[in-house]
């Protein structure tokens, strides 16, 4: 089993890494992808690729998904309430699950739905996970309107925000070698928000968004082209 | 069930949870399910640009997808 790390330094892609699959450090190899050139972004990264020993990887699948079960007690009527409602929904869905709190932070609710059917649970581009988030929300909304619910499983949020991240890096390098602009798939505010913020400190390339509604594209350009189509 | 699922969610999400009703019309491919709500609770289960009804017919394929029947929903007023 193979899996791919990041970090500001060598170090610490390797701790994301032991934290991430729950593994000793002498359980793995580390393969160095990028070390991470100085000064080419501000925010230079050290990717590494781990190689897992085989008879360990069916076990540590299992880890990595249990990882993440520290379960919180829920402390008011309201959690229980919305704990309730998408476990129930689920239930009906004709799945099973175990639905429980996983952080509190400032106003928002953060839930962990632990599933076997957990790519049904995300669906294609985090669909049926962000439809679940929409309705949590909105029945959360009927009883307390200052709280955000944010649903999540297996870390797929955090998962899909890094490889939105990495994929605006790769496509920002490509504008700058070619200085051709690229268009971007569509995204909802918040992702082309982390795109927006992720290129804000790259010189040489500018972000903007194209389109109409809640979904639109991003397109990243190179600043020169820009300044030419001015004059 | 299908029909449970869509019952279960308009009934937490309106102010009027008697006047819910879903009534199932069974095809051999797809099945369409009627969603009967209070006249003043149609806005809570359609949402502003339909953003409510969008996501309860993603969970209802969601939820059809392993039975390998699609489901219809339709808001009746």
């Amino acid at each position: 089993m193979i899996k791919e790390f990041e970090g500001k330094t060598e170090q610490e892609a390797i701790d994301k890494a032991v934290a991430a699959l729950n593994l000793d450090r002498e359980k793995f190899d580390v393969e160095i992808l990028d070390a991470g050139k100085k000064g080419f972004f501000k925010k230079t990264n050290v990717k590494i690729k781990i190689h897992m020993h085989e008879d360990r990887a069916e076990e540590t699948t299992i880890d990595t998904k249990n990882s993440n079960t520290t379960e919180i007690a829920t402390n008011s009527d309201f959690e229980e309430k919305v704990l309730e409602f998408v476990s129930q929904v689920i239930t009906k869905m004709g799945y099973s699950s175990k639905v429980m709190i996983a952080y509190r932070k400032d106003n928002k609710i953060g839930l962990n739905i632990v599933s076997e059917h957990s790519a049904i649970m995300i669906g294609k581009k985090g669909k049926n996970l962000d439809a679940l988030q929409l309705l949590a929300n909105v029945y959360a909304g009927q009883i307390d309107n200052t709280k955000k619910i944010v649903v999540d499983t297996e870390n797929y949020r955090i998962r899909h925000e890094e490889q939105l991240v990495r994929m605006a890096y790769r496509t920002a390098v490509q504008v700058k070698k070619t200085k051709k602009s690229k268009l971007l798939e569509p995204m909802n505010p918040f992702e082309r928000r982390l795109i927006h913020t992720a290129l804000n400190d790259i010189v040489d390339v500018e972000t903007k968004s194209e389109g109409e509604g809640l979904y639109k594209r991003v397109r990243i350009v190179h600043k020169s082209t820009r300044r030419s189509d001015l004059l | 069930m299908e029909k449970d699922l869509v019952e279960y969610i308009a009934k937490s999400l309106v102010d009027d949870p008697d006047n819910v009703s879903v009534n199932m019309i069974e095809g051999e491919k797809s099945t369409i399910l009627e969603l009967r709500v209070a006249q003043d609770d149609i806005g809570k289960v359609i949402g502003k640009h339909g953003r409510i009804a969008k996501a309860v017919r993603t969970i209802l394929s969601a939820s059809s997808t392993k039975d390998g029947k699609r489901v219809v929903l339709e808001i009746l007023d």
